[in-house]
């Protein structure tokens, strides 16, 4: 009972059965791959296949239709290293993720583990405030944002009432505050979001292993980190994965909160691709290339994840 | 029509998640389209009734649009536009896709284009377009400097639509309060410009302009007011030893450092700055009239005039464009229907700018149109002067400029190195910069 597998083994299950050939066996596995086979097609065509030719179009340059077969076909790779834009975009995307994701994971374990408690009252509306900004469109939230930490905005009223700022502070007009109201908004957004992943975990969680940390004498601080944290392991894999999946996507609140500005210290790498491919003089070989950069981004900060959180061997 | 553009739509929006993926660009064969050649079959045999546009703002191009169908409709009972409302942005994105994808039997017949986003589409993409060649379409009837948007390789791809010609408006209850009068504020430098702005602003607490800071507009307003642009002829970037862009960015932080000019972060933040009476005028493409008079209660206090000239610069001028756009006719089109609409309407009927004006503001670029009487009664919220005339006879004199396919990157490179320069930076490094973007962009 000390890990909980929220997907089990399903190994244990099958090896009994490996007499291979039995027809009934068969038929099964056949019916399994029919009722799959809809979903895997349109899965090959609309994602796959996509892919594959994102990839193929990374490997051409040129501008406009007129593409060609990159030489070197690293072309649009090599040029990724040597675009000062590039490497803006890469290192703020890199700021937002580094900062915004531990910072929401770890509020949304504690929101979680405060909802969870038994003695709570209004459990349920205090469940809904904060899963609500899920609800709310990327860019509506964008703008109000943006309105909200403008130079007559409500957030310079409200701190220059309270006397906390003598002048008002343009907020997007500096790098770094810029990119913290982004951090700001990305917060209020997701934090909700993840809130409910670990609230779903902690159902599965057996509520006897809490009543004995506390028969054992430990606080609620070291229940969380000893008893809480460990069994809900898979799920903060689980977010971890998909906040910095989406953090390294992020192109929504660049675009409409900041406009990649000021002089495109907080424009995002997605937000860079997008300027590349239909904006400017589009670069789409290029643009592809950038995209592939983000995938295989992507791809091996969720390996390391994996290696790192998944230690259950 | 419509069903198959929402599919596209969703497409493109799919696949630029997926990692910009794939329009089948590999087959880079162009079986079915011929390129930009004047395919259209000469004007006199015109058939079919139905023509397909894409356009953006209800309240201006596409109320211009369906007054026009209403004007084409008394000689053509039969005709019917279908008119498919499709924000800049979108555009842009729908003619890439197509253009990438080479499926441009989606394309519509008609289509408007930023004037500053044409030499970009045409240069990349000109599988799209059919030029007017065949159109006997009288272009110099239009301004010039307006017509060379979107003449690409002497030949002619737009029709003008609205003007972009630059005005200065101004408070002038503001101005007679500091002892100015707009002639004060007419024909003149900016140095003199500054000096009185300066004035104006301890006597009355207002500056005379808001912008904003993230952008380059005041000072590709200045650029091209003489004449001057950030490409060379050969389409090289001019952005390090350009005397115009130097003067125009020296004067653009005179302005911002002697707080005649404040700057804010957004649009709306920048429109709000002279609608709720804190900044006492602005200059801009003439279509910023339409927000000026959001602000009713200030009706009859405002007047316009030209903008003020750079000092020391050859060939400057009081007169400069913002924006504006143009219709453009794709490959796509029944091209003898499209050239006869736009020319009996756009570029051949007063009657259709007389109607268009006074509820849209939409200004002609079409000369004739400018002889009608309705340009020329006066405006109660403009002090009752008749600002129309004042605005034609500006766009008469706009200098042409090269906006060139790389003007976005130009553009937002030299946005940044302002920025830069502002928060303290050296001009030349920050430029230096600016052009080493643009080049790499364009290798």
């Amino acid at each position: 009972m000390s890990t909980i597998d929220l997907t089990p083994d399903q190994a244990g299950v099958r090896t009994p059965a490996r007499h291979r050939g039995t027809g009934l066996e068969k038929k099964r596995s056949l019916t399994g791959w029919i009722f799959l086979l809809p979903a895997a097609l349109l899965i090959c065509w609309m994602n796959f296949y996509p892919m594959i030719q994102a990839f193929l179009l990374s490997l051409q340059s040129g501008k406009g239709a007129k593409l060609t077969w990159a030489h070197p076909a690293w072309y649009n790779y090599a040029r990724l290293f040597k675009d000062p834009q590039f490497l803006q975009t890469l290192k703020t995307t890199f700021i937002y993720l580094v900062i915004q994701v531990p910072i929401m994971l770890i509020l949304a374990l504690i929101l979680a583990t405060l909802l969870n408690s038994k003695t709570l009252r209004f459990k349920g509306l205090f469940r809904t405030a904060i899963f609500l900004p899920c609800a709310v469109s990327l860019v509506s939230y964008s703008f109000v944002f943006r309105t909200l930490f403008s130079t007559d905005g409500p957030v310079n009223d409200a701190l220059m009432g309270l006397h906390l700022i003598s002048s008002p502070v343009n907020w997007l007009a500096n790098a770094g505050t810029a990119r913290f109201v982004i951090i700001l908004g990305l917060l209020w957004r997701w934090t909700g979001y993840n809130m409910v992943f670990y609230l779903a975990g902690l159902q599965n969680i057996d509520y006897s292993t809490f009543e004995a940390a506390r028969i054992d004498g430990a606080g609620p601080v070291k229940t969380f980190i000893y008893v809480t944290i460990p069994q809900l392991k898979p799920m903060i894999l689980l977010t971890a994965i998909m906040s910095t999946n989406g953090t390294l996507q992020l192109f929504d609140e660049s675009w409409n909160l900041t406009q990649g500005g000021p002089a495109n210290m907080s424009m995002s790498m997605s937000h860079y691709l997008y300027q590349l491919s239909f904006q400017n003089n589009p670069n789409i070989g290029y643009g592809s290339a950038v995209s592939y950069a983000i995938l295989i981004m992507v791809a091996i900060l969720a390996l390391i994840q994996m290696r790192v959180g998944d230690r259950r061997d | 029509m419509k069903k198959s553009t929402t599919a596209l739509a969703v497409l493109a929006a799919a696949s630029l998640s997926l990692g910009l993926a794939a329009c089948g660009s590999n087959n880079d064969t162009g079986t079915s389209t011929t390129g930009a050649a004047t395919t259209g079959a000469p004007s006199g045999d015109i058939t079919g009734k139905t023509l397909t546009v894409w356009t953006w703002d209800p309240t201006f191009n596409i109320y211009a649009m369906q007054e026009a169908e209403k004007v084409y409709q008394k000689t053509h009972p039969d005709f019917k536009l279908t008119i498919v409302e499709t924000p800049w942005d979108d555009l842009q994105t729908k003619l890439t896709t197509l253009a990438q994808s080479n499926t441009t039997d989606q394309l519509p017949d008609i289509f408007l284009v930023q004037n500053n986003a044409y030499q970009k589409n045409v240069i990349n993409y000109p599988e799209l377009f059919a030029d007017y060649g065949n159109a006997g379409i009288d272009f110099s009837q239009f301004p010039q400097s307006v017509v060379d948007y979107s003449v690409i390789d002497g030949k002619n791809y737009g029709l003008p639509f609205d003007n972009g010609a630059v005005i200065a408006g101004y408070r002038t209850d503001v101005l007679q309060q500091a002892g100015y009068k707009l002639d004060d504020f007419t024909d003149l430098t900016w140095s003199d410009w500054l000096t009185k702005a300066k004035d104006v602003l301890a006597k009355t607490g207002k500056p005379l302009l808001s912008g904003q800071a993230n952008s380059s507009d005041t000072i590709m307003m200045m650029l091209q007011s003489a004449g001057a642009s950030l490409f060379d002829a050969d389409g090289k970037p001019t952005i390090v030893d350009n005397a115009a862009l130097e003067k125009a960015i020296a004067t653009y932080q005179e302005l911002v450092k002697a707080g005649v000019f404040t700057e804010v972060n957004s649009w709306d933040e920048y429109v709000q700055t002279f609608v709720n009476g804190n900044v006492a005028g602005t200059i801009n493409g003439c279509w910023i009239l339409g927000s000026i008079q959001s602000a009713t209660a200030q009706s009859g206090k405002w007047d316009i005039t030209d903008m003020p000239k750079l000092e020391g610069v050859d060939g400057a001028t009081n007169y400069s464009a913002n924006g504006g756009s143009s219709w453009a006719i794709s490959a796509n089109a029944n091209y003898a229907l499209a050239a006869d609409f736009l020319k009996s309407t756009f570029a051949g009927s007063t009657e259709f700018y007389d109607t268009i004006l006074p509820s849209s503001g939409a200004l002609a670029n079409w000369a004739p149109a400018a002889k009608s009487a309705v340009y020329a009664q006066p405006q109660a919220f403009f002090s009752n002067d008749a600002i129309y005339t004042k605005i034609v006879s500006y766009a008469g004199k706009v200098p042409s400029n090269n906006t060139g396919a790389y003007y976005y990157e130009a553009r937002d490179a030299v946005s940044t190195a302002i920025t830069k320069i502002m928060g303290g930076t050296d001009m030349a490094t920050a430029l230096k910069e600016a052009q080493d973007t643009v080049e790499f962009a364009m290798q």
